[in-house]
C-alpha cells in the first residue's frame, strides 16, 4: 500500500438554490494514494464536478461542503481557512479542466503563464523558472517549446494546449492531480495523445490523479480504480478489473450496455430507461430505484449499506447484498 | 453498389470554400462524390475540421456549393417542375454551339502547334547555340499552346455534360431545336402538374378540416382524387414527351461536335448525365423551401435550437404554421401525436424547455424534424451532448423511427463507437475530402486508408488487462484547411508516406465492392 494522498470521508455538499439546502453530494468517500489514477465517473449532474470543487475549494457562493472530512497528505482541509487552502492550490494539488482554452488567458504568453505558478509557489527566480517550464514543455512532448514560450494560446491547437496545461500544473510537483474530463473536447486521436501522455508522466511523478470522465473507454485506458457516482452518491468502487470483468451495480451494468462498442460486432444499444434526477428532486431509499428493474419495496425506502464483496470492491445496492450475504458492511 | 436500391441523393463533385480574404479561402469541402441511397443510415465520422457539418449543410443548400451538384430524388423534376428547368432548355443551343466553338479554336491552335512542331523537329537536327535557345524557345511555346488547347477542349465538354443533364446526348443532335421544343411542352404539362398539386394541397386542408368538424366530405375527397389523378395525367405526359424526344432523336444525326462526339460510349455516358433528380444548388429560395419539407436537420445541442420562451407545443407546431394551412386544431392534435410518436407525454405541449432534460429537448428537436413528410434528415452530432444511457435512448428512438417512416439518415459524428452500430454505411473524412467509404462492418475490419487505421486505434476502449496500443498514435494535429498539404491530404501525418503522396493527390478506387479508398497504396491493384 502507498502512502495516501487523499482521503474523501462522507463528504456532503449542499447547494442553496431558492432559500432551500439541496444535497448535491450525499456522503462520498474514496481515497487515492500515491502513483494511482482514480477516475470517477456518472452522468452530468451526478456531482462529478462538485465533488473536484468541494476538494479544491472552489464552489460557487451557493455551495457548501456541509460535513465529511477531506484529507490531503494528512491535513485536514474542511477546518482550513480559505486563505490556507489557496494556498494549497497550485502548490499541492493542481487541476487540468475540460476547455483549455478557457483555462489560459488569452492576453498573456504562454511562457508568462507557467512561470507565474513557479515563481509564485516554488519561490523561484525568472530564469530558473523559465528553464523549468521549458523542461516540462519537453516533458509533454511539445516540439521547440522556447518558441511555445513566447506564443499565446490562439496560435495553438487544442491538443497543445492542453499539454500546455498539463506541463503547467505539473511543473510544481502536486502530490494531487485533479482532471475535470481533460479530454471530453478533444478529438479522438488527440485525445489519444494526451492519455498516453498522462499515463506516462504518472510512472515519473509520484502524483495522484483523480480523472473525472462520462467516457468508459478513456476509464479503461487510464484508470487504476474506479468509482461509480450516481445523483450524489457512490454506487460502486473497485480495480479497474473488477468494475469492467464483474461490475454489479445494475447502474454500473447498465452504463457498460449503453455504450456503443467498437469491438463487438452484432451491438444491441440497450439504453437505461428513465432520466436522470435532478437534485432537487426527492427520492427516498436507492436513488437509482426509479430506473432500476430489480427495484423492490425496500429500495425505495432503504438507503442501501456499502457493502465489500471482494477487498476493495464496494458496493451499495441492496440485491448485490442479498447475493453476498454475510460480507462485512462498511460504514 | 448494388443497383437496386434506389438512390435518394447524389454528390458530384461536391466542393465548399469559404473566403477568408482575397485569394485565400478555406477549403471545407473538396471535390466530394458519393450518394446515399433510401432509408439507408449514412455515417460520416473525422476529426474536427474535416469538414463533415459543413457537407451536411452544404447538403441542405443552408451554405451555398462553390461547384459541384448535389442531386435529390426524393422527387422528380416532373413532380416539382423546378424554374430552373426552362432556363436549361432554352440554354441548350447555347451550350451546343459553344461547345463547337471552343472544338474549333482548340483545333485551331493544334494547327499551329502543328507548324512549330515542324520547325523544332526541323532545327533538333543541327546544334548550335543559337539554334539550342531557339529550340528551348519553340518548345515553350509548343507546350503553352497544348496546354491552351487541352483546356479549350475541357471547356467544350464541360459545355455539353452541362447540356446534358438537361436533355442527355440528344445535346450532340443536330435536331436540337426540335428537341428543346418537345421539352418546352413538357415543361408545360408539368408546372399544370405543379398546379393540381397545390389545388390537391388546398383541398386537402378543407377536407382536413371538415373531417375535425365530424363531417366526412365526399364531395371534396372526390375533388381532392381529380385533381391528384390531373396531376399524375400531366406528369405522365410529359414523361411521354420527354420519352418521344429520346426514341426520337437519340443516336441521330449526330453533330462531329468533338473528336469523341460519334463515339456511341461517350454518347452512353452524356446519357447517363440526364438528371431525373433535382438539382438542389439550382432552386430559387422558394423552391428550397418547399424542398426542406423533405429535408431536415437535427442539431447537437437541443438547448440551443429551442426558443426558451416558446412552450414545446408551440415549438413544434410553429412547423405546420409556416409549412402547412392546417386549422388549428389540426395543428395542435398533430403536434400531441408528434409528442407521443417521440416518446413525451401530451403534457409536454405545454411545458418550457427549461424544465426539460437534455434527452428529452432533444426529443423535441426530434418532432420538429419529423413532422412534415420528411424524408431526409441531417443529423449533426446530435446525440453527441448526451450522456451515455440517455443516447442509448435516442438512438432508439431513431431506430424505430427510421424503420417506421422510412427515413434516411446523415448522421455526423466523431464517435466511432456510434457510428458503427447506428449506421448501415459509413464515409471517413478528412481536411474536406473523402477518405473512405464503405459498409460499417466491412469499415470496421477492414480499414485500408491509413488514416482509418489510426482513427480506430485511437478510440478507447472497453477493455482492459491488455497494453493499450502506442504504435499508431497519430502525431501532430490537422493542418489548416486554408492552406492544405499538396498531393494527399494526410500525407504529413500518415505513417505509410510515399513519395507520390506529396505530389498527387490519389483518385477515389473501389477496392472490394462498395468499398471506396482513396490512397495511393491501392493504385493499380
Amino acid at each position: 500500500m502507498g502512502k495516501k494522498v487523499l482521503e474523501v470521508k462522507d463528504l456532503v455538499t449542499t447547494f442553496r438554490i431558492d432559500k432551500k439546502e439541496y444535497e448535491v453530494l450525499r456522503g462520498v468517500s474514496f481515497d487515492i494514494e500515491e502513483n494511482e489514477t482514480l477516475c470517477m465517473v456518472g452522468e452530468s449532474g451526478c456531482g462529478k464536478s462538485v465533488t473536484t470543487l468541494s476538494i479544491m475549494d472552489l464552489l460557487p457562493n451557493n455551495g457548501r461542503v456541509v460535513s465529511g472530512s477531506i484529507k490531503l497528505n494528512g491535513q485536514e482541509l474542511t477546518t482550513m481557512s480559505s486563505k490556507e487552502r489557496a494556498a494549497l492550490r497550485g502548490k499541492q494539488m493542481g487541476m487540468i479542466f475540460q476547455e483549455p482554452m478557457t483555462a489560459l488567458n488569452p492576453l498573456l504568453t504562454i511562457g508568462r503563464q507557467m512561470t507565474e505558478g513557479l515563481v509564485l509557489h516554488q519561490g523561484m527566480s525568472k530564469q530558473e523558472a523559465y528553464d523549468t517550464a521549458v523542461n516540462y514543455l519537453e516533458k509533454v512532448g511539445i516540439a521547440n517549446p522556447e518558441d511555445r514560450m513566447k506564443q499565446y494560446p490562439f496560435q495553438l491547437s487544442g491538443g497543445l494546449r492542453q499539454r500546455i496545461m498539463i506541463a503547467m500544473v505539473m511543473a510544481v510537483q502536486p502530490s494531487l492531480l485533479i482532471a475535470d474530463e481533460p479530454t471530453t473536447a478533444l478529438d479522438v486521436t488527440i485525445q489519444k495523445q494526451v492519455l498516453v501522455l498522462l499515463n506516462k508522466l504518472k510512472k515519473d511523478v509520484s502524483t495522484g490523479i483523480l480523472f473525472i470522465t462520462h467516457d468508459l473507454g478513456v476509464v479503461a485506458e487510464i484508470a487504476d480504480r474506479v468509482v461509480i457516482l450516481y445523483s450524489g452518491r457512490k454506487v460502486e468502487e473497485g480495480s479497474i478489473e473488477a468494475i469492467f470483468s464483474k461490475p454489479l451495480h445494475p447502474y454500473t451494468v447498465g452504463l457498460m450496455k449503453a455504450v456503443p462498442n467498437v469491438d463487438e460486432d452484432d451491438f444491441d444499444i440497450q439504453p437505461i430507461p428513465g432520466t436522470f434526477p435532478n437534485i432537487t428532486e426527492e427520492i427516498g431509499g436507492c436513488r437509482f430505484h426509479p430506473r432500476c428493474p430489480y427495484a423492490t419495496d425496500r429500495c425505495r425506502a432503504e438507503v442501501p449499506a456499502e457493502i465489500e464483496v471482494e477487498p476493495g470492491h464496494l458496493v451499495s445496492c441492496h440485491k448485490v447484498a442479498e447475493e453476498y450475504p454475510g460480507k462485512e458492511v462498511r460504514k | 453498389m448494388s443497383e437496386e436500391r434506389k438512390k435518394l441523393l447524389e454528390l458530384k463533385k461536391l466542393k465548399k470554400y469559404f473566403p477568408v480574404r482575397r485569394g485565400v479561402s478555406i477549403k471545407a469541402v473538396e471535390d466530394v462524390t458519393f450518394s446515399i441511397y433510401e432509408g439507408e443510415k449514412f455515417g460520416v465520422v473525422g476529426e474536427s475540421g474535416c469538414g463533415k457539418s459543413t457537407l451536411g449543410r452544404v447538403i441542405l443548400q443552408l451554405y451555398p456549393q462553390t461547384s459541384g451538384a448535389c442531386i435529390y430524388y426524393g422527387r422528380t423534376k416532373d413532380e416539382m417542375s423546378p424554374k430552373y428547368q426552362a432556363k436549361e432548355v432554352a440554354k441548350l443551343l447555347e451550350y451546343q454551339k459553344k461547345a463547337q466553338e471552343f472544338y474549333q479554336k482548340s483545333l485551331e491552335i493544334d494547327r499551329k502547334a502543328e507548324a512549330i512542331r515542324g520547325q523544332v523537329d526541323a532545327l533538333s537536327a543541327l546544334g548550335t547555340d543559337r539554334e539550342v535557345k531557339k529550340n528551348t524557345s519553340l518548345q515553350k511555346k509548343l507546350s503553352e499552346l497544348e496546354f491552351q488547347s487541352k483546356e479549350l477542349r475541357k471547356d467544350a465538354s464541360r459545355q455539353l455534360r452541362e447540356g446534358s443533364r438537361t436533355v442527355g446526348s440528344l445535346i450532340l443532335c443536330k435536331d436540337l431545336p426540335k428537341v428543346q421544343d418537345l421539352f418546352r411542352q413538357a415543361q408545360k404539362e408539368t408546372e399544370a402538374a405543379a398546379a393540381a398539386t397545390r389545388r390537391f394541397r388546398e383541398l386537402e386542408k378543407q377536407y382536413e378540416e371538415s373531417r375535425l368538424a365530424g363531417r366526412n366530405d365526399d364531395g371534396l375527397k372526390a375533388k381532392m382524387d381529380t385533381a391528384k389523378s390531373e396531376a399524375d395525367s400531366h406528369v405522365e405526359a410529359a414523361r411521354a414527351l420527354r420519352q418521344k424526344a429520346f426514341q426520337d432523336y437519340r443516336g441521330k444525326d449526330i453533330l462531329p461536335i468533338t473528336e469523341r462526339t460519334l463515339d456511341p460510349a461517350y454518347q452512353a455516358k452524356l446519357d447517363g448525365n440526364y438528371e431525373t433528380g433535382i438539382n438542389l444548388g439550382k432552386l430559387t429560395r422558394e423552391e428550397m423551401r418547399e424542398m426542406r419539407r423533405e429535408m431536415q436537420m437535427i442539431f447537437q445541442d437541443p438547448a440551443a435550437s429551442l426558443d426558451p420562451r416558446q412552450s414545446v407545443g408551440k415549438s413544434i407546431e410553429e412547423v405546420f404554421v409556416i409549412n402547412t394551412d392546417f386549422p388549428p386544431a389540426v395543428r395542435r392534435e398533430k403536434t400531441m401525436d408528434l409528442l407521443e410518436k417521440v416518446g413525451l407525454k401530451r403534457e409536454h405541449y405545454w411545458s418550457y424547455p427549461n424544465a426539460l432534460s437534455g434527452g428529452q429537448k432533444q426529443r423535441v428537436g426530434i418532432a420538429r424534424a419529423i413532422a412534415l413528410d420528411t424524408k431526409f434528415v441531417v443529423l449533426d452530432e446530435s446525440v453527441s451532448a448526451l450522456d451515455v444511457s440517455v443516447q442509448a435512448q435516442i438512438l432508439q428512438l431513431l431506430n424505430e423511427l427510421s424503420a417506421e417512416k422510412h427515413l434516411t439518415y446523415f448522421f455526423i459524428t466523431h464517435d466511432l463507437g456510434v457510428v458503427k452500430h447506428f449506421c448501415d454505411r459509413i464515409l471517413v473524412m478528412y481536411l474536406g475530402n473523402v477518405c473512405e467509404l464503405a459498409d460499417s462492418k466491412e469499415l470496421f475490419h477492414n480499414p485500408l486508408h491509413p488514416y482509418t487505421e489510426s482513427l480506430l486505434a485511437a478510440v478507447p476502449r472497453l477493455k482492459i488487462g491488455q497494453e493499450h496500443s502506442t504504435e499508431s498514435v497519430l502525431e501532430g494535429d490537422v493542418p489548416s484547411a486554408m492552406n492544405p498539404p499538396k498531393g494527399c491530404p494526410f500525407h504529413t501525418r500518415c505513417s505509410k508516406c510515399m513519395e507520390i503522396c506529396g505530389q498527387e493527390k490519389p483518385p477515389i478506387v473501389e477496392r472490394e465492392p462498395g468499398h471506396f479508398v482513396a490512397c495511393h497504396l491501392y493504385d493499380n491493384k
